[in-house]
């Protein structure tokens, strides 16, 4: 056995070290595929990232006309508490709200001074709510809005958060549908790709198949090294892939970052770097093997 | 019990009968030449000894067995114990010539102490182990030839199979591959030649037979090319 496999990589390294031709280009072939491959996951990572932070960053909040009681206020977040959509409720009083209104807009005195000509507090007090999924919005705003403090509420833009809210949710599933399409989209072409690459390589090498099988070769005897040189192929290939997509993500990440601050695809990319070179090896490794098997499996009916 | 047993096989391609009803007998250790003009079935008699091929009709024994029902690893053990000599050689092309052989043996399941040992003294026999490191397209025709029978010898075959093996060789070259096979079969191996040498049939003095539109008109030994 031990024979068998250092005879099975003897031959699929003198078969890619002397057909170097053939050896070369499948592996570009290869390292091409993978490229288009990667970069298309990354991209949809970071912009599956990006709806992550946008459903982070919502909440609703509601605001109370100024005559209701604190202890009302806190009431109602207690009964909403309750609430199996919510996960999290915040209180923010009249006092604590001037405070972050007059820390955001120090800089501005027109504000301050307005603030001051008013003598008063004019602003109202609310709670923030998080809800534990974005698709309960829509719900808990129809609860608040049904709901017997409504009357207690200053009229609130509900149906503006609405609005956007499922904009972020659809966006957020068609851009989950389409990064399937498109990952097997570039999948079926990283496959036809390289399949075909490898066919062609194979099919210069039938005469070579042929004559094994009438020198009594099995099968097996012969698929082993091919098979083993496309998973060599694929490993050569991956590695090559990562060494382009790194020059090539540090010239594109600022790019993108530059329309969508968000969007940070070095910073993926060095977050996830073993996790690429994994599954792009993997994959290297699968798309040489499969495309070797079927291209020579008719080669060998001899 | 023959070695080999034709037994009224017949082939046809694509309608057109190319053998016709053909039945012969090859013994152990016999050297037999099949003579005939080009495209009148010798290469096809061949090609279905080794299963490249099957018949249109009748059968085929090799030491008694059907080889029309082998199975895939038995046709494997076939192509082991018949070794075949082509006249363009078949050398793997990016193997050196001690590669070639080596194979062979590895094909055959020989341990690397085994090969290390027989390669080198089988590529001695015809005066290549100099170039035992050669790859085919470094190699004269006369000097793959005889790589194409140190690999048949590497797997010790019951029949060697030799067609037209001196068809691109010079008349030197040619004489030494003849002299070759002559004395691997006085070791003891059958040998099928199939060629439409004249001049080689009539030195040889061994059984011919002769074939004609598909059908076996003379079967002699120590027979002449009179076609």
């Amino acid at each position: 056995m031990f024979i068998l496999i250092k005879r099975v990589f003897r031959t699929a390294w003198q078969g890619l070290v002397r057909n170097n031709w053939l050896s070369f280009t499948c592996i570009s072939m290869l390292a091409i595929s993978l490229i288009i491959l990667s970069s298309i996951l990354i991209f949809n990572n970071t912009s599956n990232n990006l709806i992550n932070i946008l459903k982070d960053k919502m909440d609703i909040s509601i605001y109370f006309k100024r005559d209701v009681p604190e202890e009302d206020i806190l009431k109602i977040r207690d009964d909403l508490i309750g609430n199996e959509k919510i996960a999290k409720i915040e209180y923010i009083s009249q006092e604590e709200a001037l405070k972050t209104f007059e820390e955001k807009s120090s800089r501005n005195p027109a504000i301050k001074r307005a603030l001051e000509e008013l003598g008063e507090n004019p602003l109202a007090a609310s709670l923030n709510i998080k809800a534990k999924d974005t698709k309960y919005y829509t719900e808990i705003i129809n609860d608040i809005d049904n709901s017997a403090f409504k009357e207690k509420l200053i009229t609130v833009d509900l149906m503006e958060n609405q609005r956007v809210i499922e904009r972020i949710n659809s966006l957020s599933v068609g851009i989950k549908i389409s990064s399937i399409l498109v990952i097997l989209i570039a999948a079926f072409l990283s496959l036809l790709i390289s399949f075909n690459t490898i066919r062609m390589a194979i099919y210069s090498l039938k005469g070579e198949i042929e004559i094994m099988k009438l020198v009594g070769a099995s099968n097996w005897f012969i698929r082993g090294p091919f098979l083993l040189e496309g998973a060599l192929q694929g490993i050569i290939a991956s590695f090559i892939a990562t060494l382009i997509l790194i020059p090539l993500i540090m010239w594109g990440s600022p790019r993108v970052e530059s329309f969508i601050v968000e969007i940070s695809m070095s910073l993926y990319f060095w977050s996830h770097f073993w996790y690429i070179l994994l599954y792009q090896t993997l994959f290297g490794i699968f798309l040489g093997i499969v495309s070797s098997f079927w291209a020579m499996n008719k080669y060998l009916k001899v | 019990m023959p070695l080999v047993y034709f037994k009224n096989v017949s082939k046809a391609y694509n309608g057109s009968l190319i053998l016709d009803n053909v039945t012969f007998e090859v013994k152990s250790g016999e050297f037999v030449s099949l003579v005939g003009r080009s495209g009148v079935g010798k290469t096809t008699i061949l090609k279905m000894l080794i299963k490249e091929e099957p018949p249109t009709k009748g059968r085929i024994f090799f030491n008694d067995k059907d080889i029309n029902k082998f199975k895939p690893g038995e046709i494997t053990f076939l192509r082991r114990k018949i070794g075949m000599v082509f006249q363009d050689f078949r050398l793997l092309s990016n193997r050196t010539a001690y590669e070639n052989v080596a194979f062979a043996m590895e094909v055959a399941g020989y341990s690397e102490q085994a090969i290390s040992k027989d390669a080198p003294e089988l590529l001695k026999l015809v005066n290549l182990e100099e170039k035992a490191n050669n790859f085919p397209h470094q190699l004269s025709a006369g000097e793959k030839q005889r790589v194409v029978i140190c690999r048949v010898l590497a797997q010790r075959p019951e029949l060697i199979l030799a067609d037209e093996p001196t068809g691109d060789l010079d008349p030197i070259n040619a004489w030494e591959i003849i002299k070759l096979l002559t004395k691997i079969n006085e070791l003891g191996t059958a040998i099928i030649l199939a060629t439409h040498d004249k001049e080689v049939i009539n030195t040889l003095e061994k059984r011919v037979i002769s074939l004609d539109k598909g059908k076996i008109v003379r079967d002699e030994e120590s027979g002449k090319y009179l076609i």
